[in-house]
């Protein structure tokens, strides 16, 4: 069954437009988004409080529109959200780029510090559910499906406490269904072996640091079982997870070698990456980071990789990886070669020079000039709070975007993508979604100790584009790990799939968005559900959000 | 042991010449040719320095001028020649100071040491004695105070390119790429024939992303790179690291093949051009490069033996050597990451 929602408005285009631009404008001050990221800062500086800021951008009430939820941070050291400041907030969407507070209704606000989230819905009610991360408490949160929420963790099981009873510092989140049983599992990374007993101050007083984390100890993976009845089953271990111990930031997932299992990239920080290969049936997974060629940079070397995407970039139907880390490290870009193999092609693609002086968290690979070929964003800022304006490590960074020259290059835009890509600030996670349903993707950025970026993309190009939602039956009614192909009129081959998880702590539209450059008719589409089924549509309209149901 | 240099330093600021000194009239030619040394220019100060023997046959100080030809040229006779100027002139800072240059650039640092401070003793506010002074603060890791004595040596001498050397080089060591820029700028805009201060800039332009600004550089710093105290070994490695970057592989293939003659006991120009293999898909080459960077042992930790392991284990993979794939990813796994401060994460 194939719905086509109705088209929306266009909004209107700037003057003086380029139509290879790529551009953005912040509507938060308009929005009635007043949330601000509160990390308690302290003098001491623990290591906590320049990790944190997960965005998600998730529709909670299915009135066909993005709504949007913040993490936010707590008091150090008891990390107790004491009042409203500290809130995790989620707003609704009113369609009229206006966004109201509904956090209270919802019963959203939280407990703990706070870091990630991610949102899907794990029991295929038809509403989407929430997990959000935190250093002492994560939380499962089920969609009522009137408005509100209910925290369902402690019956569900899954906490990321470990059978010896330590709740381990969770970052990033993903929703997968590894073993394609049509229930949606979840992924929790883990961090540093870190406690408010344990702190360590770094840096002279004045000018304390984040601590490097060589020093501390890193923490093993979630890997939770959807039992399908409301609860989970921890198996991590028996799934061969919990046997790596890893600094996990960011999280993505994608069919990297085309068996039809869902595999699992962890950006790891200053030590290697994993990446988890699905064996398939439930099997378990083996970590292929080293073999794969994805473990370390392009110098061999372990880096502080913080966020991550996990799609096709160069349209060769084989997803690559995007990654964000801090300047004097570039920002890797691994090319899936097919054979099992990455290659670093970060100064190949042209980015890597490009992005030495950058420190990057929030990460994203999606077309946002709608030309076939998707583009590369990230949201940037140094780590450590440096005031030293002679210094090159600049706490306070723009965010970029790299537009995709179609010949495996990427070429730098930001200075020509409008005043508020030049906006520097101490910008964390990034959530992609299209917030006004125009058919252009924007960009949530929180922003440490500031109001988030509502980045709403203006690019002035008039190509077509579709945005695919999957409504699995068989599969995960979410539909994620779809696979989708598209080829357009002009015979441009594309290829995504479908997640929420990616960038940093954060969780992305879950709709499938594809440009496709002049092509206004789609010759074919191609869907292969996580439950096999493989459903072809031909001669689909471009300019629509198109809601298909697995058949 | 210092009292012994201090008393040393008085007893010889003390003595008298041995010889006459006659280079009365010849003073301006003197400092000409001493700014020609500073910047470089052997050729122009060789041509003068011959022109004043014939004039000024006994003048003592053309044979701190000649030492410090000879250093410019990486003529070990410098030694002798210096020394026997500071036995005919001991009471001179210069000749002092251009003597701890001279061994310093020698690695023998101890006599370094005592000639610099025979050098601030005998002339304390003398600019290369300064200079000098600066330079081994910095070598004794008191950097602050090195600097402070550097920049003062430059307003004492603003002709003097090396000193604005050693300053980028502090620089270019506590990883401020701006500052070191400055300097070697100035270092070559003085002496535009130091190839060592081109390759340094370009380096340090590289992290500023002022990329076409760095291959500028080191494309005149491989032009400049002739035997003398000014050449660097290390310019072709560095530049063709760069060029790989800007995805010029064949003039990166030139250079590195260039490297691994120059300094082929250094591990890092094997491995980077098992690096250059493995683009090319010269795969049985980037074998035979990376097994020797292996073998080669890297006490500076330029190339970590992780790196090592980590490209073997990808040229093996890509060979379809898979016992010995496996075993470097194992190790791979198994070592730790070098650490360059484990307290910060401003690298």
């Amino acid at each position: 069954m194939v719905v086509v929602l109705s088209l929306t408005c266009l909004i209107p285009e700037l003057a003086a437009q380029d139509a290879s631009a790529i551009k953005f404008v912040n509507r938060q001050k308009s929005s009635g988004v007043e949330f601000v990221l509160d990390n308690y800062p302290t003098e001491n500086k623990p290591v906590i409080d320049s990790v944190l800021g997960g965005v998600a951008l998730l529709d909670y009430d299915n009135d066909g529109y993005l709504d949007i939820f913040f993490t936010n941070g707590a008091t150090i050291p008891a990390l107790t959200k004491d009042g409203p400041r500290f809130y995790n907030r989620l707003y609704h969407n009113n369609h009229d780029g206006t966004f109201t507070d509904v956090t209270e209704k919802a019963g959203l606000r939280g407990e703990g510090y706070s870091m990630g989230v991610a949102a899907a819905d794990y029991d295929n009610d038809g509403w989407t559910d929430l997990y959000v991360t935190g250093v002492n408490r994560n939380f499962l949160y089920h969609n009522n499906g009137d408005g509100t929420f209910t925290d369902v963790t402690a019956h569900a099981g899954v906490p990321a406490i470990t059978a010896a009873g330590k709740k381990l510092w969770s970052v990033s989140a993903a929703w997968v269904d590894y073993d394609n049983d049509g229930l949606l599992d979840l992924f929790v990374n883990s961090y540093l072996d870190w406690t408010p007993q344990n702190n360590r101050v770094c840096g002279p007083v004045g000018q304390r640091l984040s601590c490097h984390p060589n020093l501390y100890d890193g923490q093993p993976s979630f890997l939770y079982h959807n039992n399908g009845d409301g609860t989970f089953t921890d198996v991590s271990a028996a799934m061969g997870i919990s046997q790596h111990i890893g600094k996990g930031m960011g999280i993505a997932i994608a069919d990297y070698n085309g068996d039809g299992w869902m595999d699992i990239f962890v950006a790891n920080d200053k030590m290697a990456n994993f990446l988890f290969r699905n064996r398939g049936g439930g099997r378990g997974f083996d970590e292929v980071g080293m073999e794969s060629f994805v473990a370390f940079n392009d110098d061999g070397l372990a880096i502080s990789n913080m966020g991550v995407d996990f799609r096709d970039w160069n349209n060769d139907g084989l997803p690559g990886l995007f990654v964000t880390a801090l300047d004097g490290e570039t920002f890797p870009l691994f090319r899936n070669e097919g054979n099992g193999l990455f290659s670093t092609d970060d100064y190949k693609a042209g980015i890597g020079f490009q992005s030495m002086r950058m420190s990057g968290w929030g990460a994203g690979i999606y077309d946002f000039d709608n030309d076939g070929f998707k583009d590369l964003f990230s949201a940037n800022s140094h780590v450590n709070v440096i005031t030293d304006p002679e210094s090159q490590h600049q706490y306070r960074q723009s965010n970029k975007v790299f537009q995709n020259m179609h010949n495996g290059t990427f070429q730098d835009v930001s200075s020509g993508a409008g005043p508020d890509l030049q906006v520097r600030a101490p910008h964390r996670g990034a959530a992609f979604g299209d917030l006004n349903n125009d058919g252009k993707i924007d960009v949530v950025v929180s922003v440490i100790g500031g109001p988030p970026e509502i980045l709403y993309n203006t690019s002035p190009s008039r190509n077509h584009w579709i945005s695919i939602q999957t409504v699995g039956v068989k599969s995960n009614r979410d539909g994620i790990g779809t696979r989708i192909k598209i080829v357009g009129e002009s015979g441009l081959t594309q290829y995504n799939h479908v997640t929420t998880a990616g960038s940093y702590a954060s969780s992305s539209d879950p709709r499938v968005h594809f440009g496709l450059g002049k092509d206004s008719t789609i010759r074919e589409i191609e869907l292969r559900w996580p439950s096999g089924k493989v459903q072809t549509l031909h001669n689909v309209k471009a300019d629509r959000i198109l809601k298909i149901t697995e058949e | 042991m210092k009292a012994i240099v201090i008393f040393l330093a008085v007893t010889v600021c003390a003595l008298r010449p041995v010889y006459a000194n006659t280079c009365a009239g010849s003073e301006d030619q003197l400092r000409s040719v001493s700014k020609l040394l500073s910047r470089g220019d052997t050729v122009g100060a060789e041509r003068s320095l011959e022109a004043l023997q014939a004039s000024h046959p006994n003048c003592d100080e053309l044979i701190l001028d000649r030492a410090r030809l000879q250093a410019a040229k990486g003529d070990d006779a410098a030694d002798e020649t210096f020394v026997h100027y500071t036995t005919l002139e001991p009471r001179d800072a210069e000749g002092w100071g251009y003597l701890a240059r001279y061994l310093l650039a020698q690695e023998a640092y101890q006599r370094a040491d005592a000639a610099a401070s025979l050098a601030t003793d005998c002339g304390p506010g003398d600019a290369v004695a300064m200079a000098v002074k600066g330079q081994i603060l910095d070598l004794k890791g008191e950097s602050q105070e090195g600097i402070a004595l550097l920049e003062q040596a430059i307003r004492l001498d603003p002709d003097d390119a090396e000193t604005r050397f050693q300053l980028g080089g502090i620089y270019d060591r506590s990883l401020h790429p701006k500052q070191a820029v400055q300097y070697f700028a100035e270092v070559v805009a003085i002496n535009p024939f130091d190839a060592r201060a081109w390759d340094y800039l370009a380096l340090n332009l590289e992290p500023l992303g002022e990329i076409d600004r760095a291959q500028q550089a080191y494309a005149r710093g491989l032009s400049e790179n002739r035997q003398g105290s000014y050449f660097d070994a290390f310019l072709p490695y560095n530049y063709g690291r760069f060029l790989m970057k800007r995805n010029q592989l064949s003039a990166s293939r030139e250079q590195l093949d260039r490297a691994v003659v120059l300094t082929p006991q250094v591990r890092a120009v094997w491995y980077e051009r098992a690096r250059l293999n493995v683009r090319l898909q010269n795969l049985e080459q980037a074998r035979t490069d990376a097994e020797k960077a292996a073998s080669i042992d890297d006490p500076q930790g330029v190339i970590a033996d992780l790196q090592i392991y980590v490209l073997l284990e990808q040229v093996y993979s890509r060979l379809g050597e898979t016992a010995l794939a496996r075993k470097y990813a194992e190790l791979s796994r198994v070592t730790p990451s070098p650490v360059k401060n484990e307290m910060d994460r401003t690298h």
